[in-house]
């Protein structure tokens, strides 16, 4: 193979190979097993993220923590957001994480 | 040489950006899916701003609102155990529907008949940790700092271990016992309501309860989103700022290797290559090293979330969470990231490149061989 044609060739060897991992990818999550008798039986939305972290109590870092921390099972997700900034800050924390505001949300 | 410096900063940009990218999409996608399996509406009991135990009483006034097909006390809660904390989970055994469960490896689900025995099932972190095995005794150490023995029932699949590898599954009066709550309290209440009804619209008959807070599905969702997409976001916006950087390098290597480019240039007017031709050959030059960079740094991106659990980045979506050896980061690679990532790769590059070309390409020929010689 001439070396001009190197480049060109691996390029579309490349996008197709990604092509084929996105689709694979794809199908793979389509037909993955959920186990959706212990979801539902369990009935906790978090995924088994653990932590190492036993400050959550912490009444400083509760502030940040609690805006999923009261979650079922969400006691963690929170967490990596609290670097950014002072969610009460946020617009989209103080209006999407629910109790976040320490109001009562119903309905 | 610009080929080179192209190709490597490209690649490193968009091996982080796709790593994260795709990431960040399988870790929603997954909350997604437990959101959908979740209770329809979940009661909490708030005072002074703060979640506490929510009074067994309650249920009876929840079950009597219209469109609730079902009130599900639940007492959860978190054991630490070493560094780990696992996650305690106690069921109303009276109260589940299913009788076989794929996710058990060994053993077997609680039953009914298990209320208040002692009896768990458990998650392979735990297991693993303890090494412990269907039949065994463990003594876990509850916040009172006092011992509570446990007999092993069942052990949760490795398949099922993105949701189940830090539970430990107990009937719910096993689960007071253990968190040493009071009688007639409970955690929360999972409320299913019938198929008729939307459960905002029940949620909304709640109100009259007093310090209640009600969560749907929706706001659960929400949540999670807001959290991965936030740190997710604030990353991809640091490397895209890179990437952009990238463009600029590659445009200043077009302009100052610019002499050998305008010799190139001239030389192929003098052959009778018009402008257009020496733009459409930098446009393929461009696409070709665009295409190979953006497309195998995806692919690197890829399997570094999904084979090896992106060490490095991963800290950064999780923080303070870590991710048990016993299961892999959930990785989706949906067609908006890829597209997106091409967008803010191939495109820049072409602009870059192309531009400086056609500045070449109008000059005289003579005039542009005789600077660059110069």
């Amino acid at each position: 193979m001439k070396k001009i044609y190197f480049m060109p060739i691996m390029a579309i060897i490349l996008t197709s190979a990604l092509m084929l991992t996105c689709i694979t990818n794809q199908v793979s999550w389509q037909s993955r097993e959920y186990f959706k008798e212990l979801r539902y039986t369990i009935g906790l939305p978090s995924i088994a993220i653990g932590t190492n972290y036993e400050g959550t109590r912490n009444p400083l870092l509760e502030v940040f923590v609690r805006s999923l921390y009261d979650i079922p099972g969400g006691y963690d997700y929170v967490v990596p957001s609290s670097f950014i900034d002072t969610p009460l800050k946020l617009k989209d924390y103080h209006e999407s994480v629910p109790g976040f505001n320490l109001t009562t949300r119903r309905g | 040489m610009r080929s080179a410096v192209i190709i490597v900063t490209f690649l490193i940009a968009t091996t982080m950006v796709s790593a994260v990218l795709f990431t960040k999409e399988g870790l929603e996608r997954e909350a997604e899916i437990s959101v959908k399996t979740a209770p329809d509406l979940t009661v909490q009991y708030l005072k002074a701003g703060r979640v506490e135990l929510i009074p067994l009483e309650y249920a009876k006034t929840i079950a009597g609102v219209e469109g609730v097909k079902a009130v599900i006390p639940r007492i959860w809660g978190y054991a630490g155990i070493s560094t780990y904390t696992f996650t305690v989970i106690g069921l109303d055994t009276s109260s589940i529907q299913y009788t076989s469960f794929g996710s058990i490896e060994s053993g077997r689900f609680l039953t009914p008949d298990d209320a208040g025995k002692g009896n768990i099932v458990i998650g392979k972190l735990i297991a693993g940790l303890l090494n412990v095995k269907v039949g065994d005794d463990i003594i876990l150490l509850s916040e009172s700092v006092e011992a509570n023995k446990f007999h092993v029932v069942g052990l949760f699949s490795d398949a099922s271990s993105i949701y189940t590898a830090d539970m430990i599954v107990m009937s719910i009066q096993d689960a007071r016992q253990f968190f040493r709550m009071p009688d007639g309290y409970v955690t929360d209440f999972a409320v299913y309501v019938e198929d008729y009804e939307q459960p905002a619209n029940v949620a909304a008959k709640m109100s009259f309860l007093p310090n209640a807070r009600i969560l749907d599905q929706d706001l659960l969702l929400r949540g999670y989103k807001a959290a991965y997409g936030a740190r997710g976001g604030i990353f991809v916006t640091l490397w895209t700022i890179l990437l952009v950087g990238a463009a600029l390098v590659a445009f200043s290597q077009a302009v100052v290797v610019g002499h050998e480019s305008k010799f190139e240039v001239g030389l192929l007017k003098t052959f009778g290559f018009t402008t257009l031709d020496i733009i459409e050959v930098r446009l393929v030059e461009s696409l070709v090293l665009g295409f190979f960079a953006t497309s195998l740094g995806m692919i690197l991106g890829y399997v570094y979330a999904a084979y090896f659990n992106a060490p490095g980045l991963v800290d950064i979506l999780l923080g303070w969470a870590f991710l048990p050896r016993e299961f892999r980061l959930p990785v989706f690679i949906s067609w908006t990231s890829v597209f997106s990532i091409y967008a803010v790769t191939v495109i820049p590059l072409i602009i870059t490149t192309v531009v400086p070309a056609w500045l070449n390409a109008i000059t005289d020929p003579e005039l542009a061989m005789r600077r660059a010689a110069a």
